[in-house]
């Protein structure tokens, strides 16, 4: 029970979050979109070895969180079950990466570094989409998806799921609670009357599933003004974030910033 | 804006093949007519009300909204005139914040933002639901949610109110304000219940349903304190009526 409850109150948290008035909520949902694909793009295409460059790339999910107020310790928890999966993902690489490379004068074995890099790039990407998302509500992320001539249906799609989810989660929460009540001292719930309760379940989820899509409807919901309710304007504002972004990001994965701004300091130190 | 009308002819429809849950409904009301749907649990009240939104598609006879017969392609045009209040308020929101619930329907039919935020105020103050503005909807009370769910409807500004027992959930006071909201509403309204007492306060005429058919119409006063008519199609007097026409009852 308190996982189903859990659930739901997480999903409508990330709702809440998205919904806040920060100045990074404001901005154009489509140029959010696009910087984090952008984002997405640079990272994923990173050399295997090049962890040095990539720390440099960190800086934009670090300006989202900043930017954002968004709590890193909760980001964390919210991506609890993705962030171990990314990182795990380089593991591989240790054992069958057995090329020595040279760094900073001592003898290291390639493979950790490749593995490091991808853990690096995981954890980069899944941070950029949680900014995107903490800072987006649904309605004017499908906007930008519409913008970008995603098909309707998809987009429709989409957005009636994420509806779909939440409902189903409510309904299970109550059937819990229902079986739980009238079956005091009964530690979970009985294997026998598993298949009945998914089944219901299922048809009560898909019940109410439609009375929401009816209700949609009723309000107006898929008529020619459809998509129009994420509708923001686009501002001086978003553009010029657009292009400080798109310019730092291009920067840091064209040259290598990090070791030039070594260097520099270095030379003045000397 | 004398075209304002419901008009329904020899409606019948079944949610199964050979099963007709409504048999041959005729229904006329207009202008600024307010209607009580009275009937047992199971009547056909709210299929009734489903059908002239145009929720079934695939039902036999005549259903015309304001002179516009009820048909797929019509259906945006006609949606956007009527104010639905579900039966089961949990259905009827699916926002984040009351207030994003309230905006939806008229962001929806694309107004400006601000005249968005006036609706959405205009209708918050019509319901003394103010407080709830910036609560989430899932931590409403059932009542509270019954007030939102009144508050996107009126957002609307619609020509002709349809409610499904909204009475329902409500407490004393907020029951009372509802029938003010009700009285206040000038235009067409349809209200679907067994609250018999909140019927005889906010609708002059009545239309008894038993079983899919329609029994009796006419005004309310006369419908709701006929005792034997109401007890015979499994209602009951309304309370206010019960002690003064027979005192004490015996049992
Ligand atoms: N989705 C459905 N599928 C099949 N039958 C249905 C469905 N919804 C309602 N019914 C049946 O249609 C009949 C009329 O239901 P309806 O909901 O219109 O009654 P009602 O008058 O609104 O009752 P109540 O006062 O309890 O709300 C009932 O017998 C019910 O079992
Ligand atoms: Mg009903």
């Amino acid at each position: 029970m308190k996982g189903i409850d859990g659930a739901v109150y997480e999903i409508h948290g990330m709702a809440a979050l998205a919904a806040r008035d920060k100045w990074i909520n404001r901005i154009h949902p489509l140029v959010k979109l696009l910087l984090t694909l952008g984002y997405i793009g640079a990272v994923v295409s990173f050399s295997r070895y090049d962890i040095i460059g990539l720390i440099g790339l960190a800086v934009y999910p670090v300006a989202g969180f900043l930017l954002g107020d968004l709590s890193l310790k909760e980001g964390c928890r919210r991506m609890r079950f993705v962030l171990p999966l990314v990182c795990l993902t380089g593991l591989p690489n240790l054992f069958l990466d057995r090329r020595q490379v040279l760094f900073w004068g001592v003898k290291v074995g390639a493979g950790l570094f490749s593995m490091l890099t991808l853990a690096g790039k995981g954890v980069l990407t899944v941070f950029a989409s949680y900014i995107l998302i903490a800072t987006t509500s649904l309605d004017k992320l499908c906007y930008a998806l519409r913008l970008l001539h995603v098909p309707r249906a998809l987009v429709t799609q989409f957005m009636l799921t994420y509806r779909y989810v939440t409902v189903l989660l409510e309904e299970a929460g109550r059937m819990v609670q229902a079986y739980t009540l009238r079956a005091p001292g009964q530690k979970g719930i009985r294997f026998k009357v598993w298949g009945s309760l998914t089944g219901l379940l299922l048809l009560r989820g898909m019940d109410r599933a439609e009375n929401v899509y009816q209700s949609m409807l009723l309000r107006g919901w898929g008529t020619d003004y459809g998509y129009q309710k994420g509708r923001v304007p686009l501002r001086v504002w978003d553009i010029l974030y657009f292009l400080f972004w798109a310019g730092i990001i291009a920067v840091f994965s064209l040259c290598p910033v990090l070791p030039i701004l070594g260097d520099l300091i270095g030379g003045i130190l000397i | 804006m004398s075209h304002i009308r419901i008009d329904v002819d020899d409606l019948f429809f079944g949610y199964e093949k050979e099963n007709d849950i409504l048999k041959g409904i005729s229904f006329h009301a207009r202008e600024s007519e307010s209607v009580g749907i009275i009937g047992e649990n199971g009547a056909g009240k709210s299929t009734l009300l489903k059908l002239l939104v145009g929720l079934y598609g695939q039902y036999r006879g005549c259903i015309r909204i304001e002179d516009i017969p009820v048909e797929k392609s019509t259906l945006s045009v006609i949606r956007s005139r009527i104010g639905y209040v579900f039966q089961d308020s949990e259905s009827q929101l699916f926002m984040n914040t009351v207030y994003e619930d309230i905006a939806f329907a008229p962001r929806n039919y694309g107004l400006p933002e601000q005249e968005v935020e006036k609706r959405v105020e205009r209708a918050l103050k019509m319901t003394g639901a103010e407080r709830l503005k910036e609560k989430q909807i899932y931590k409403l009370s059932g009542g509270e949610k019954k007030l939102a769910a009144i508050a996107t409807v009126l957002s609307m500004t619609p020509d002709i109110l349809l409610m499904d027992e909204p009475s329902g959930a409500l407490d004393p006071q907020n029951r009372r304000n509802l029938i003010r909201i009700l009285n206040s509403f000038g235009h067409l309204k349809v209200i679907a219940s067994h609250d018999l007492d909140m019927v005889l306060d906010t609708c002059q005429r009545a239309v008894l349903m038993y079983r899919g058919r329609i029994v009796k119409d006419g005004p309310a006063e006369e419908i709701l304190t006929d005792r034997e008519l109401l007890e015979a199609h499994g209602l009951e007097l309304p309370l206010c009526l019960q002690g003064r026409s027979g005192g004490l009852r015996k049992t």
